[in-house]
């Protein structure tokens, strides 16, 4: 059903990217990944992808940074690619900042598994 | 009359001494009749001389008597002008008799007495210098800010720190309309002066407002609480005293405080995702596990998401300590939401061997609310239901129904009941029933949550319980706006940003 669906990763910590993608790659999203927001920028430019899954706290460009940068200053950039921020920071600033940043999801890891996201994936893309 | 003998007397004397020269010529006329010559009364040689050595005497008796007359006067002369200068001790006749000597006397007394008044009212008015003094450096030493008012609103009196915390200069302040001196956000200081209009004469009363944003002159802004306090009849005609205290200090200090419970939680948080999503992960995959062992990871799991429901307690209570719960209220669908909530908590009822029920009509408006604070609510009074009630037996029911303009749901089990003592204190912060005898785990934090999430959305939480009957939770909140109703099969949402339990999604709802 997911078919070829394609999901960028940008996430420094590589336990918990490797545990979601587990869990995505299962379902039969083509899913790559990025270690840090600039290597995520790239990728992102390079190719196409249906979701980018993005986490905020990582070192030199944080996840809000590379989500404006995708979407631009008329926020319209990367229209045909969702972005949905997966973070463990609850703070509503931060939360905010992202809807602002025209961001399609914003979502605290701990409050759900790896088989909710997919769930979550499956209605998006 | 003494004056008069003065008069008499003087008279008597200068009549006298004008006699001298009729005296003197006539004794000469006599003795020259008797001698037989011819009086000769050349004018010159006899009568000039004689009436001049008649007038001189007169003259310089009057000067004498005249000096006899002033001296007095102008010892009381001088006497007054130094009384004038505030010489007190100045004498003015203490010898003699007459009459210059009895004003002389009264006016000594006139000055004594003047002299003790006067420094009676010396020593009063050192005494409310001193008094005043010490107001004065009290006053502005405070580093609260002090205006008193008029009736008009005007200011009357006002310290250092009420200048300084406005930035204005005291020429600035003076005789200004208050809410000219104090402009807040949002014009908060027209509230605080239509409040102190409309207090005026109805007795004392006092008026708190918190964390007002301050905007000073020099276009900084201060976060203060301000109290205004109305007097009544005051005789100084002070009709009000608003003081205002500078937070900005400690408000800085709370955001630092909880940026850091923030970047704890974050980190408290990643941990717990690993073990949530691997014990997902194993729990999905893991295949030939034995029934105990199954039971095992079930147990896990539970206790992994009881982990996750305190820390989020724990922050969610420091979010409302300082008010930073951030409420978004939009309108909910209310009978999808308690489905998602049934269908959540019915897997951890059915892991502790509990029964879960779901009673509500097949058709409900929506509601307006935070979704993800009212799950909170639910998961909250749905865990402490589980929680007291006994395995097998155990029945938890969840029942939704409409109250004239209210939506009522509540949280019913069959468990131990609450004593009736501890009822009242149930929705405080850390309290627990029977805290050392308890078996059941927790904080003492969920209720209070429950209730501070109730209250924001303008409702009411209450509960009704019997000990050995079980207990029922309810709460109530106003329903929204819309006229839209929700049915079973309709499964949208009116929103276009659906606030989830574990945040957002646009157009799409999360579960």
């Amino acid at each position: 059903m997911a078919g070829s669906k394609t999901i960028l990763f940008i996430e420094d910590d590589r336990p918990i990217a490797e545990m979601y993608s587990r869990v995505l790659e299962r379902e039969g999203y083509h899913v790559d990944f990025a270690y840090n927001g600039d290597e995520g920028l790239q990728k992102a430019r390079a190719k196409h992808y249906d979701l980018i899954l993005l986490d905020i706290m990582m070192p030199e460009k944080t996840g809000i940074e590379v989500l404006q940068d995708l979407r631009g200053e008329d926020g319209k950039g990367s229209p045909d690619t969702k972005i949905v921020i997966l973070t463990n920071l609850a703070q509503n600033k931060t939360s905010q900042e992202a809807l602002k940043s025209q961001a399609d999801g914003y979502i605290i890891k701990a409050d759900i598994v790896p088989s909710q996201l997919a769930g979550i994936v499956a209605k998006l893309i | 009359m003494k004056s008069q003998r003065y008069l008499r007397q003087s008279l008597a004397l200068f009549f006298i001494v004008s006699l001298i020269p009729a005296l003197v010529v006539a004794a000469i006329w006599y003795v020259n009749s008797l001698t037989g010559s011819t009086p000769d009364l050349d004018f010159e040689v006899y009568v000039l001389p004689i009436m001049i050595l008649g007038i001189l005497p007169a003259i310089i008796l009057s000067f004498l008597f005249a000096e006899l007359l002033a001296r007095p006067v102008r010892r009381i002369h001088a006497a007054v002008q130094e009384l004038a200068k505030g010489n007190f001790k100045a004498q003015f006749q203490t010898h003699g008799a007459g009459e210059f000597a009895e004003i002389g006397l009264a006016l000594d007394a006139v000055a004594l007495r003047l002299q003790d008044t006067l420094s009676q009212s010396a020593s009063e008015i050192s005494v409310i210098e001193s008094e005043r003094g010490k107001l004065h450096s009290v006053l502005n030493s405070m580093t609260d800010g002090v205006f008193a008012l008029d009736h008009a609103g005007r200011i009357i009196l006002f310290n250092k720190a009420a200048s300084d915390l406005t930035g204005r200069t005291i020429a600035e302040v003076a005789g200004q309309l208050a809410e000219k001196v104090m402009p807040f956000r949002s014009h908060g200081e027209l509230v605080m002066t239509r409040w102190l209009a409309s207090q005026y004469g109805t007795g004392h009363k006092v008026g708190d407002w918190q964390g007002l944003e301050l905007y000073r002159a020099d276009g900084a802004s201060l976060y203060v609480d301000v109290q205004a306090v109305v007097l009544n009849n005051d005789p100084n005609g002070i009709a009000a005293l608003i003081t205002f205290h500078d937070l900005t200090k400690t408000r800085q200090l709370e955001e630092m405080k909880i940026d850091f419970v923030a970047l704890a939680a974050h980190e408290l948080r990643t941990p717990l995702t690993e073990i949530k999503g691997y014990l997902d992960i194993l729990n999905t995959e893991a295949k030939g596990l034995s029934k105990s062992n199954k039971e095992f990871l079930h147990r896990t799991i539970t206790a992994a998401d009881q982990l996750g429901g305190l820390m989020r307690n724990l922050l969610n209570v420091s979010r409302i300590e300082h008010g930073e719960l951030g409420f978004q209220p939009v309108l909910i669908n209310y009978l999808e939401f308690i489905q998602d909530i049934e269908l959540e908590m019915r897997e951890t009822a059915i892991q502790q061997h509990r029964k879960l029920r779901l009673v509500m009509p097949n058709i409900l408006p929506p509601v307006k609310g935070d979704a993800s604070a009212l799950r909170e609510v639910m998961v909250n009074l749905v865990n402490n239901a589980l929680a007291h009630t006994s395995p097998e037996s155990g029945q938890v029911t969840i029942s939704v129904e409409i109250v004239q303009n209210e939506i009522q749901t509540s949280v019913a089990d069959n468990g131990t009941g609450i004593p009736a003592d501890a009822i009242p204190n149930l929705f405080t912060k850390f309290y627990r029933v029977n805290e050392m005898k308890s078996s059941t785990r927790g904080t003492g934090l969920g209720l209070y949550i429950c209730k501070s999430i109730v209250d924001a959305h303008g409702g009411h939480i209450w509960v009704e319980s019997a000990e050995g009957k079980g207990s029922t939770f309810s709460f109530r909140i106003p329903l929204g706006t819309v006229a839209s109703r929700h049915t079973r099969e309709d499964n949208k949402t009116t929103t276009t940003i659906s606030r989830g339990a574990h945040g957002w999604i646009k157009n799409h709802t999360v579960h």
